[in-house]
């Protein structure tokens, strides 16, 4: 609605009728829009036809299924419970791996030592563990927790230490010339410079994060999305299979979003350089 | 420790050497000069003859292999509030604003923030960037860059400018006026500069004198006086005095390129050399 009242204010000075200026300033989101809707009206239809019952069920009664689950509550205890589970697991994956990243970009001696563990444990399938995180953890949120730090840690680690080791020298240099210290480069040169990297680890992390939810609930769990996506296929409640994956598609989204707004609370000028 | 009389910097015969792939190779030998208070000195040079090391060493950024700079009889060991140093474009944080990049110098220095915003106020008119203070480098022309540089440099009010081919990629026209405003700010702070390009008009139009370097390693070939008066108009660039010292230091550096490159007197290149270049 705002961007209605703005698209007016601006019309009058520029004479372009309201419409055909709401068309233009939002085309982008309305390819996209239509886009979705041709991909869910051949769903509705395909669903309709009743041939592939074990995979589509009708975007219809999805909608339907979601109003129930949502209506008795038994929705929002999977959402809260696969919530806590990602937002604590990443919070802390975020915080060590920044730390880390920090740690091996800065140290010689510290990346030697950190360095082969990173390779070794990003480089093989780490979900195999998850298993051994339950025998660990308990069946509870810890182990998903545990699980989901494991996925995210890694890429915030690696994309943190390349962003500070890829700072332009000029920069570094620029800064030693006005007899900068070591700490004042680091705060004002490196980390401001490595920032997006950093932003982009974390962008990884939260989508490894909630492969790591899923794939936790479904090997052991007593609620959650992924366990409500698991006990309904085993159930073939194709409907509520597809409420799961839907929420779970829509907390990604969500997530990335949130870290782009803070993105560019935190570095405007990338918006420039995006663009 | 001030020298009375001395000069305000002095080279005292500097030598770089420098190991590459296990080789090692001279970068600059045995480079002396003297600067007064207040002097504004070119240095020119074919490509790799050494001139942007040699401002390196001025401003304490590398230490030379043999050699001392003195800044008013003290010696130089690492960089200090006394030299500010331009860079070549894109050397301003492309994070902080125009404001925050030129009151970088004082808050690395732990000034107050309203002192160094005062100072970046004044600066910023200097060198006519008002109405830009909040807008980012990649926002700014690359001729408005390289006054944010300048001021950049400026604020922490060092007695020596080190600039280091500034104006190279700016178009004809912008570099021409920019040099004019280089002048201007000049003459209102009788700053004294040190300035590395490898346009030979443009170090004419600027400075006091002219330091020609040999290729490398890099030595002093040449100390040219310009004896043009101040201030000085862009018109004098069509004068035939401005025009007959360009063309000496033309030849001079010509030579030296020839010289590099062992180009035969039939205007043959001998390529052995240029891979060795």
């Amino acid at each position: 609605m705002a961007n209605v009242a703005i698209g007016l204010d601006l019309d009058l000075q520029e004479r372009e009728s309201l419409g055909a200026r709401w068309l233009r300033t939002h085309a982008s989101t309305l390819r996209g829009l239509a886009s979705l809707l041709v991909v869910a009206g051949v769903w509705e239809v395909a669903g309709r036809t009743g041939r592939w019952p074990l995979i589509l069920a009708p975007i219809s009664d999805i909608w339907t299924r979601f109003l129930e689950l949502a209506s008795s509550g038994e929705l929002l205890k999977h959402v809260v419970v696969s919530l806590n589970e990602f937002v604590v697991g990443f919070a802390v994956a975020a915080v060590v791996g920044i730390l880390l990243g920090i740690t091996i970009a800065s140290s010689k001696a510290a990346k030697d030592v950190i360095d082969p563990w990173v390779s070794a444990v990003y480089a093989t399938p780490t979900v195999a563990l998850a298993p051994l995180f339950i025998f660990v953890f308990g069946i509870d949120a810890p182990s998903k927790m545990a699980v989901v730090f494991l996925l995210a840690v890694f890429p915030i680690i690696i994309n943190t230490a390349t962003g500070i080791t890829s700072t332009d020298q000029i920069f570094i240099e620029a800064a030693r010339s006005f007899s900068a210290n070591k700490v004042q480069i680091f705060q004002k040169v490196l980390i401001p410079s490595a920032l997006p990297f950093i932003v982009a680890g974390l962008r990884l992390g939260i989508g490894r994060g909630l492969v790591g939810v899923v794939v936790g609930e479904f090997i052991g769990a007593r609620a959650g999305l992924g366990y409500l996506i698991f006990k309904s296929s085993q159930g073939f409640q194709i409907d509520a299979m597809w409420v799961g994956v839907f929420l779970l598609a829509g907390t990604g989204v969500l997530a990335v979003s949130i870290l782009q707004r803070i993105e560019r609370r935190m570095a405007p000028w990338r918006q420039f350089e995006l663009k | 420790m001030t020298v009375p009389g001395g000069p305000k910097l002095a080279l005292n015969s500097i030598s770089m050497l420098y190991a590459q792939r296990g080789r090692r190779f001279a970068a600059l030998r045995d480079v002396s000069l003297d600067i007064e208070k207040g002097e504004f000195i070119s240095l020119v040079g074919a490509s790799g003859c050494g001139k942007t090391t040699l401002l390196r060493i001025v401003d304490g950024l590398i230490t030379p292999t043999r050699g001392e700079v003195f800044v008013d009889g003290t010696q130089v060991t690492r960089p200090g509030p006394d030299r500010g140093f331009v860079f070549q474009q894109d050397a301003l944080f492309p994070w902080r604003t125009v404001l925050d990049n030129i009151t970088f110098g004082l808050e690395v220095q732990g000034r107050a923030k309203r002192e160094a915003l005062r100072r970046a106020d004044e600066l910023v008119r200097l060198v006519g960037l008002a109405g830009f203070e909040r807008h980012y480098p990649h926002e700014l022309s690359g001729g408005m860059r390289q006054r944010a540089n300048l001021a950049r440099a400026l604020t922490i009010d060092p007695d020596i400018l080190l600039m280091d081919e500034p104006f190279a990629a700016l178009d004809a026209q912008t570099r021409e006026i920019m040099q004019a405003e280089l002048l201007r700010v000049w003459r209102s702070n009788r700053k004294t500069v040190m300035f590395v390009t490898h346009q030979i008009d443009e170090a004419v139009y600027l400075a006091d004198r002219v330091v020609v370097m040999t290729s490398r390693p890099g030595q002093i070939k040449a100390i040219i006086d310009v004896d043009m008066p101040r201030p000085r108009d862009l018109s004098i660039k069509r004068t035939p005095r401005f025009v007959e010292l360009v063309d000496a230091i033309w030849k001079m550096i010509e030579e030296e390129v020839k010289a590099a490159l062992r180009i035969t007197e039939d205007g043959h290149v001998d390529t052995q050399a240029i891979a060795t270049y």
